[in-house]
Order: structure tokens, then sequence, then C-alpha cells
């Protein structure tokens, strides 16, 4: 299938039913996460379906294409838009607005890395191999929590890059205190305190390709899973919708809406693309809070 | 022929008086399910709750006079073509918040009742392919950018079966399938699009087309796999999304989208078309919710 030559191929796309549109509904945990930590939507329950990172450990796996926002099993195919709300976990509550979101491919992932194991290399089993983006380029690394997190730990990744070099050494990464899993238990590499998705690379790499192991130097007091995934689109989501329930009954909320091509430049959805959001709510616990969303590709004749 | 420049669009809503606003409300026939669709044909408002008449089966074209509710928009012979030139929503009800509205043109329906649903297979369903003519129910021509959805419009029964539609697609190629495993929705209230919902196995609001494949021609079966439900009246909605879905964050919240301006999409309306609304509710609504919506209209 080929691309887009102008606006007008972009536009009739939709006329000719080139167009696919999908819900997701996604909605975090009970357990409380704190200010400006990165959530994985995709390991909470709604459609689709809870992503836990559930195999076996330290071996690389696919995410199930289940596990991703539903789009078309083609090639050559483009982000349309995405709009998205979301809704408070109560009438009163504003925590969980302002978040910035970020659209990406789930590639694969190394389940079960004990974050307690100081001092002893996790090694990690190859049996499958990075899928759709090859060498990697743009691919980068989140440890997803996969429990509840007790103590801050302190970890390095060695990696093999971009170009094919082995041995590559992540930045020293610091774990957070987390209360289940779904968090993104990192922080950014020269902190605790600071929020970042994914670990910093080796200095002058810009992508990853497969992940030999994982070293602790302080513990973590938990269970954590890293997952290499391509960013895709950076969005946001603004005011919490709901509506008070006593004293002046008001409704608040809001949508964002992102039409590519009009809003932004769009990106490709690689065939077999995985899709899943990666969430920081800036203004408090994300617990219970529901993500809800629209997203559109579209392709070419 | 549409509108050549802003010039002529003003020209055409200003001096030639080509514009019409419709206004049209609601009330959802029964509770909404969390983060399923809904459609809102069957429930009471400013047009009748449609009672899917027809015979059993079978393919029934629905077009913007249609018996059983459809907003009357503009001429439906003249070879001028009809925009949606902007369009606002608004939901009330409870818990069911945040909200997408969905603008579709309903092309037809087939209807399963009785043992078509209480049983499991192959339930054919009989109809004559679109085709290319200018008859209305012929207004995307070969089918092309049609989709199907699986709604019940009586209280389900128990069971939650998986669905799959064999259909021909719009380039002319019998036997396609729907994405097979797709789950129904047990004892699901009347008015939910039952491919639909929060969980594994559902899809929304569209069933999946295989892949490739831009549009639906003839809808061939229904196959009902599992346990079946135990009770029911659904249909197969075919029809044309119109637009994008518009979000209603928070109840009695209104959005407007222009789509002259700020998403130039002008949406055309068909000769024919039957213009309905699926919603899409995050939350469960504890009672049948009131929609309201207007749009404005050009033509040229």
């Amino acid at each position: 299938m080929a691309g887009f030559r102008n606006v007008a191929q972009w536009a009739s796309a939709s006329d000719a039913g080139r167009v696919h549109m999908t819900t997701f509904r996604k909605a975090v945990a009970s357990a409380a996460t704190a200010a400006n930590d990165f959530v994985d939507y995709t390991y909470f329950a709604g459609n689709p379906p809870a992503n836990f990172y559930a195999s076996a450990p330290l071996e690389a796996a696919y995410v199930e294409s289940i596990r991703g926002i539903n789009i078309p099993n083609i090639a050559g195919q483009f982000l349309k838009s995405i709009t998205v709300m979301s809704a408070a976990a109560s009438a009163t509550t504003t925590s969980n607005q302002n978040q910035r979101l970020l659209l990406a491919d789930y590639l694969l992932y190394y389940p079960f890395v004990d974050t307690d194991a100081v001092g002893e290399q996790q090694d990690m089993i190859q049996t499958v191999s990075l899928p759709r983006y090859i060498g990697g380029a743009g691919v980068q690394m989140m440890a997803v929590g996969q429990s509840a997190s007790s103590a801050v730990g302190q970890f390095t990744v060695t990696y093999t890059n971009l170009e094919g070099v082995p041995g590559r050494v992540s930045q020293n990464t610091f774990t957070k205190v987390i209360g289940g899993g779904g968090t993104i238990v990192s922080s950014s590499n020269n902190a605790v305190t600071g929020s970042h998705p994914f670990i910093g690379l080796q200095a002058g790499d810009t992508g990853v390709q497969s992940v030999e192991s994982v070293n602790f130097t302080a513990a973590g007091g938990g269970l954590m899973a890293i997952v290499l995934v391509k960013p895709l689109f950076n969005f946001y989501s603004t005011q919490e919708c709901r509506r008070t329930t006593s004293g002046n009954l008001e409704s608040y909320g809001a949508a964002s809406q992102f039409e590519t091509v009009i809003h932004r430049n769009t990106v490709e959805i690689k065939q077999g693309a995985v899709l899943g959001v990666v969430g920081l709510g800036n203004a408090g616990s994300l617990a219970s809070s529901v993500l809800v969303g629209t997203l559109e590709t579209t392709w070419g004749a | 022929m549409g509108f050549s420049s802003q010039d002529e669009l003003i020209s055409s809503i200003t001096t030639d008086g080509q514009i019409d606003s419709i206004v049209y409300q609601k009330t959802t026939p029964a509770a909404g399910l969390a983060g399923h669709w809904q459609h809102a044909l069957s429930g009471v408002g400013s047009i009748p709750a449609a009672t899917f008449s027809g015979a059993e089966a079978t393919f029934v074209p629905t077009d913007n006079t249609w018996s059983e509710g459809a907003i009357p928009v503009g001429d439906q012979t003249d070879p001028i073509t009809k925009h949606i030139l902007s369009m606002g929503v608004s939901m009330v009800g409870a818990a069911g918040a945040p909200w997408f509205i969905l603008p579709i043109d309903l092309v037809g329906y087939a209807k399963l009742t009785t043992t078509n649903v209480s049983t499991t297979g192959a339930k054919t369903i009989t109809m004559t392919p679109i085709g290319s003519t200018a008859a209305n129910v012929d207004r995307y021509p070969e089918g092309e950018g049609l989709r199907m959805f699986v709604a019940s419009y009586a209280t389900m029964g128990a069971n939650a079966p998986t669905m799959q539609v064999t259909y021909t697609n719009s380039a002319g190629t019998a036997g396609k399938t729907t994405q097979a495993g797709i789950v129904s929705t047990a004892s699901a209230t009347s008015g939910i699009l039952l491919n639909s919902g929060n969980a594994a196995n559902k899809v929304g609001p569209f069933l999946n087309l295989a892949a490739g494949d831009t549009g639906v021609k003839d809808i061939q079966t229904l196959t009902w796999g599992g346990t079946a439900h135990a009770s029911g009246s659904v249909f197969i909605g075919l029809c044309k999304p119109l637009c994008m879905p518009i979000p209603v964050p928070a109840t009695g919240l209104y959005n407007m989208v222009d789509f002259v301006n700020t998403l130039p999409s002008m949406p055309r309306l068909r000769n024919g078309a039957n213009v309905q609304f699926l919603i899409f509710a995050t939350g469960a609504t504890t009672s049948g919710a009131t929609f309201y919506t207007n749009f404005d209209y050009g033509w040229n």
C-alpha cells in the first residue's frame, strides 16, 4: 500500500473507506500513583485488556496484539487523529488533570527483573528478536513496575545499540517507591526525584536492539519489566471530567483532540504494531481514573 | 457539486439560502453499559422510536424517508451535494460521562430475533447487494466506506456468544469475514452495540473487517458461536461513519465542531442520508440518558 502524495489523497481516503476508528478505555488500578510519575496504561484493565507482562522471567517476549489498541493489521497505515478525555475517580477528584501522554508501539519486553538482586547480573534470554524496527532506530527502554516497590534502588542495563554494538551500558538509574504494578519505576537517570519514561542510554546511542542484562547496585524491593517501545506521538489530556454531587452542581471536563496533518505531522504505524499509551499525571494520583479516547488511522490506495 | 471556494459557500448560504439546521433529541432506550457503544434508534425523542419492522434476517434499506424515524435531510433527488458545516452535541445522564458521539448514515439493517438469537450457528441474511445505481440504497456505490455493527433493540438474555459476519467487500469478493472471536455482551440492555465493550475480544464501534477491506457490499451471514444468548433481539447495522466522534466531557456540557474552518472536512450527506447517532459511554448510566444535537448543512 502506498502513502499519500498530497492533501487531496489524504482527505479522500475517508470517503473511500480507507480509515479505521476505534475507542479505547483504560482504568488505572486503585493503588495510588505519585504526582509526576509515569504510568503504563497498557498495564490496566479495560479495552484493550490489561497487559501484565506475564511470561517466563527474563525471556524476551512480544506483547500480544490483543493488548494493543485495535487497529487493522495492514502496511502503510498512518495516524489520523487521537481524541482523549480523562474521567475522574470521583466527583471531587482533580488529580488526573493535565496528563502528558505518549502513544507508543510496544515491541518487546523482558519480564520479572528482580530489583532486589544486588550484585547479581540478571542475564536476559533472547528467545525472540526486535520486530518492526529491526535496527532499533529510536527504540527506547522503559522499566515498568510489576509489583509494588518498597525502596529506592539503582541499576544499569547492558544492551545492544542501534549500530549492533553489544555491551553498551545505560546511565545509572534510580527506582522509586511505588504502590503497585503499572507505574514506570525508573526515575530520571540521576536522581530519584526526577521523572522520565525512558532509561538513559549510553552517551551517543539513539536506539536499542536488545537487552543483555540488568545489574542492581541498590535494592528496589520489587519486580519490573524492561520494555522496548518506539515512541510515536506526544499528546495530552487537560481538565479531568467529573460532575460535583453537592453544593452548586457543576460539570467539569475537557477533551483534547489531535488531528494529524492539520495540527501536527502524522506518523507511520507499522504493520502489526501494538499501540499503547504512557501517561504522566502531574497533579497527583491517577488511581481509579479512566483514560478514554478514540484513535483513527488511515492508509493510501 | 460542492463548494469550490469560501466565497461560493458564503454566497450559497447567504444569497441563495442553501442552508438548513437540524435539531434532534433522543433518550437512550435503557441504561448504558460502561465502555460500550449505544444507539438511540429505539429511544423516544424528536423522531419516533424505531421498531425495526421488516422480515426476519432480511436487509431493510433505510433513507431519510424511513417511516420509523429519520431526520428529513434535504432534497433527495437534486444533483447537488449536501455537506455538514458544523455539529454540536450534548448529553445529560447520570454517571455515564465522558461520552463520544458519532454521527452515521444508516444505510440499512437486518434484524434477528427468537431462534436466530437463541441458537448458535450461521444465520443467513437475505440482501440485494449494494450496487452503483442512483437508488438511495446505493448511495455509497458498491458499499465503499460502509461498516457494520451488531446491536440489541431489546434486553438480551444471559450468555455471550461469539459473533462473526460473512460479507462481500466493496471490491466484490464474497466470503470475507469480520474478526473472529469477538464476543457479545450477556444480559445487555436495549440499544447496546454488542460487539463493543470494556474487555478482551471487544471492538467498537464497528466490527473489524478483513485486513485491507474498505467497505461492505453484501451481508451474507451472522454466525453465533459458543453458548447462545438465552433470548433477545438484535440487528446488524450497515452504515457510513460521517465524521470524527465528537467528545462530551461531562453531563450537560455542549461541544461543537466547525467542519469548515477548524476541521475542513465538510462531511457529505449523500442523497437519502439517514443520519443517526452512536454514543460511547465511559461509565455505566443508571437510567436512559438524553442526547441532544444540532447541525447545519449547506448545499450547492
